[in-house]
């Protein structure tokens, strides 16, 4: 029984930051119906710079924030090279190809240039060996952190969306982009900003990852990125709420899968959710069918 | 430059250039090294896989970042096949490409169910799974250990028949298949069913109208992709004698995609090139791999942005649809339009109390009539009357929420807009639905995809049954562009070509079909004058040959003289049926469609 706890407790932790990944893809799905397939190399390089700066002797904290500014930028300039050309000549091939080639080169470049070895990532939330004791259970301090600062990062977006005049603002470019422009939204600095916090977003998720798992190398945000995903589409692409409860589903299955049926079949539980899911409900548990009117 | 491009792809498209190239190889192999020969070897595997990319992405626009598992299952599959059951080559590499092909046949049902992004995912998602499956199930594979010891003409170890294989009769082997598998792809896409891909990419919808099935022709896209990177597969596994789950990871299918991409997603010529390109670019320049994964990810950034048809819409004339050979025979025998007229027994179309809700909104509110044989029947009526909901009702783009469609008094409620096309109900859309950069004359053909009945097979080995339903219907599509005056345009792509020859196009690949009743979304939207007192004597002809037509349509002076009967709907409901005459006079239709003091609405 304790067993299972822990890996319940476990799977909720990793799973609320694929909610966060999958949040950050709702992001820029909103604005402009399109994902950036290279979010996993933006997860790698915010956990790899933050590593870096680090050891070249900065502060965690200014570190984290240098990291997580380079990546929204780079989150911008994706959206300017890449996806807003693709947009306009290719239909939906153009960007996912464009996207995915830009994490590539960020992945190709961070081998070459820092090598493709794993590194040691500081221990920027408390120690490894953190406990605190709930429902005698020993729980880690940083799976503990890590989980309220996902859930804590969704609840504050998911206000802000709902609440601001700049979420209703992605609410209405989310429901009809041209009549947004007609409207004389600032569309493109909106859709700008979206891709700049969703890729801060990543960033963070990045960072949480690296500290629970403790290294980085420059493949490691591939599966991740792929997790967000699944738990987006198992909570319905769009939906904040859903992308939690997927995000957290998704984790502590995989997590059990892991425990009781092989290691091994823990990565593959993911894939295998996410091609059921798509074949079956494509709309997510949350979500609702679009209606056509041909 | 296009001067240049003409003769490149006639050098290319050359006979004899081509068998000098495969015979210059097949001797010319002996006398190079051991190592060029590998290198070529690992080209053509190359090549081979690049075809399944050209058939799903390029020809379907199914996008797939899993393809190393369909390689992956070919390897795996006659490495196992050979080592384990000890079954010879011969067997085992037909056997994995048929496994491979099972294996995208069965995944293309969950992955017709998406699309886009969530196909991107899909693929990922399912070549994920597939390597898993690969490094786990260490008693089949080897697990990450991997499977060493396959037999390889490098080792020495690979037989047939008794005799003994070196590299370079692998080579040549590989070679010939190759050649055979890359003209078996160029003839297929010159087919019905290649062309049906393409329209299945471009408009569902347009497939649908002129009766060709979208989930199967997306099946079939999926199987033979699998098919082809199937074979790849297992000539590679041969080829290195040993395999890993490393060498099918989504680097692999990453690196075939930017092959094709970067080739051409259209294009064969230019592909093959960029496989032979990116096999010895690694090989002859060291530093390459350093920066391998920089590269690629610059060349997917960059190149469907900037250079859309890659190598080989530089290099190249667009490639084209229609096998050559088979349209200059076509030519030197013409049939008059009249064909048209056998197609048509008189058919009536009735509505029966059809009313369809999209929610709350009721677009079609009880309405009852018939369309007769013999006639032309126009149906007019504000924006949002319900005009083109009547005709997706009546083509079986959607089944009405209640009420019924006859045809002569058989009931057809419900079908899908596939099979009454199949009956001969055929419609064009509000805005033409073809293939952009298709000629006029491929647009139209794909009207006959329902009429000819040879398969996939036939096409791309090109038997006479094929050639011989090619020939016919590439002389009716001769007809129809006589009669619809658009001969001079017939070999340009449509994309190139002004609005109104689009909407021809798309009434010839109406026609193509073979109609009994053809029902037209505003077929004279956007024509000028001359055009459509051409359009008017082409609807008057088909009138005569006893096709049934009924026509949305907004523009006054272009029926007046035109219909036999019109229908005016407002509000989902019909408010006037009679002459044009009576029409102009109704008080009802004064107020609701011209306006009130009689000025005409916009």
């Amino acid at each position: 029984m304790d067993f299972f706890i822990s890996l319940v407790i476990a799977g909720a932790c990793v799973g609320s930051v694929y909610a966060l990944v999958a949040v950050g893809l709702n992001l820029t799905f909103w604005t402009t119906k399109t994902l950036h397939f290279g979010q996993g190399a933006v997860m790698m390089l915010s956990a790899m710079s933050t590593a870096l700066l680090v050891r070249h002797g900065f502060s965690e904290i200014v570190s984290i924030l240098l990291a997580l500014a380079l990546v929204g930028l780079m989150g911008v300039v994706v959206e300017r090279i890449a996806i807003r050309p693709a947009l306009k000549t290719t239909g939906s091939m153009g960007w996912v190809i464009a996207t995915l080639g830009f994490g590539i080169v960020i992945q190709g470049i961070t081998a070459r240039f820092f090598g493709s070895q794993a590194v040691a990532f500081p221990e920027v939330l408390f120690k490894v060996q953190d406990a605190v004791v709930i429902g005698g259970q020993n729980v880690s301090m940083q799976y503990l952190a890590v989980f309220c600062i996902s859930v804590l990062l969704i609840v504050v977006l998911e206000t802000l969306t709902r609440r601001t005049v700049l979420g209703t603002a992605i609410q209405g470019i989310a429901q009809d982009i041209e009549l947004a422009v007609v409207q004389g939204l600032p569309v493109n600095l909106i859709v700008s900003g979206s891709f700049f916090l969703s890729s801060v977003l990543a960033g963070i998720a990045g960072i949480l990852v690296a500290q629970i798992g403790g290294t980085v190398d420059p493949a490691f945000g591939f599966e991740l990125v792929l997790s967000g995903f699944v738990a987006a589409v198992l909570g319905g692409m769009g939906s904040s709420a859903g992308a939690l409860l997927g995000g957290i589903i998704l984790g502590i299955t995989s997590k059990l899968v892991g425990g009781y049926i092989s290691t091994a079949a823990e990565h593959g539980i993911a894939f295998a959710l996410l091609v059921l899911m798509l074949a079956l409900r494509p709309q997510g548990f949350f979500g609702r069918a679009e209606v056509n009117k041909a | 430059m296009n001067e240049i491009r003409e003769r490149l792809t006639k050098l290319i498209n050359n006979k004899y250039a081509q068998i000098c190239l495969v015979v210059g190889l097949l001797f010319g192999s002996s006398y190079m090294q051991g190592g060029t020969v590998q290198i070529l070897s690992f080209a053509l595997v190359s090549i081979l896989f690049t075809q399944s990319i050209y058939i799903l992405t390029g020809m379907t626009g199914q996008i797939s970042l899993g393809h190393a598992a369909f390689f992956g299952v070919g390897a795996y599959g006659t490495a196992i096949l050979t080592k384990t059951l000890g079954l010879s080559l011969l067997v085992s590499i037909p056997l994995a490409g048929v496994l491979a092909s099972l294996v995208a046949f069965i995944l293309s049902y969950p992955a017709g169910r998406v699309k886009e992004v969530y196909l991107a995912m899909m693929t990922l998602g399912f070549g994920q799974i597939f390597l898993e499956v690969a490094r786990e199930w260490t008693s089949l594979t080897g697990g990450v250990m991997g499977l060493s010891g396959v037999p390889s003409a490098s080792l020495g170890t690979l037989v047939i028949l008794g005799a003994k294989l070196t590299t370079v009769d692998y080579f040549r082997g590989l070679l010939l298949i190759t050649v055979c598998a890359v003209f078996f792809v160029r003839n297929f896409s010159q087919s019905r069913i290649g062309r049906s891909l393409f329209i299945v990419h471009n408009s569902e919808l347009a497939a649908g109208s002129v009766g060709i099935e979208r989930g199967r022709t997306k099946q079939l896209a999926y199987a033979l992709s699998g098919l082809f990177a199937g074979f790849a597969g297992a000539f590679y596994a041969h080829l290195v004698g040993y395999l890993g789950p490393d060498s099918f990871t989504v680097t692999r299918s990453i690196e075939v995609l930017v092959i094709a991409i970067v080739g051409g997603l259209w294009s064969i010529g230019g592909q093959i090139i960029s496989a032979i390109f990116f096999t010895l670019l690694p090989e002859q320049l060291q530093v390459f791999t350093q920066y391998q994964f920089i590269v690629y990810g610059l060349i997917l950034t960059f190149t469907l942005i900037l250079l859309r048809q890659g190598i080989g819409g530089l290099l190249f004339a667009s490639p084209r649809f229609i096998r050559p050979h088979l349209r200059a025979q076509a030519k030197r025998q013409t049939i008059s339009s009249e064909f048209l007229r056998s197609n048509a027994n008189p058919t009536q179309i009735s509505v029966k109390n059809i009313t369809m809700k999209f929610g709350g909104l009721v677009a079609v509110d009880n309405v009852s009539i018939d369309i007769p044989a013999h006639r032309i029947t126009a149906l007019v009526g504000p924006n949002g009357s319900g005009k083109s909901t009547l005709v997706n009702l009546i083509s079986g783009v959607f089944p009405p929420t209640a009420g019924q469609v006859f045809l002569n008094d058989v009931e057809v409620t419900g079908r899908s807009d596939v099979a009454m096309a199949k009956l001969g109900i055929i419609r064009t859309f509000q805005d033409p639905r073809l293939v952009p950069h298709f000629t006029v004359r491929e647009n139209i053909l794909l009207g006959a995809h329902a009429k000819m009945t040879y398969g996939w097979f036939e096409a791309g080995v090109g038997l006479p049954r094929a050639s011989q339903q090619e020939r016919l219907a590439l002389q009716q599509c001769d007809s129809i562009i006589e009669l619809l005056e658009i001969a001079d345009v017939a070999d340009q792509a449509v994309e190139s070509l002004p609005y109104g020859y689009r909407r021809m196009t798309e009434i010839g690949r109406a026609l193509m079909a073979g109609p009994k009743a053809i029902l037209l979304d505003e077929p004279a939207a956007g024509l000028s004058d001359v055009e459509m007192s051409r359009l008017a004597e082409v609807l008057k002809n088909l009138k005569s040959f006893g096709i049934t037509i009924l026509l949305i349509e907004h523009h006054m002076d272009f029926l007046t003289d035109l219909v036999d009967e019109v229908v005016v709907l407002d509000s989902g409901s019909i408010l006037f049926r009679g002459s044009m005459l009576e029409m102009r006079k109704d008080a009802g239709v004064i107020t609701a469609y011209l306006g009130v003091e009689g000025v005409e609405h916009a």
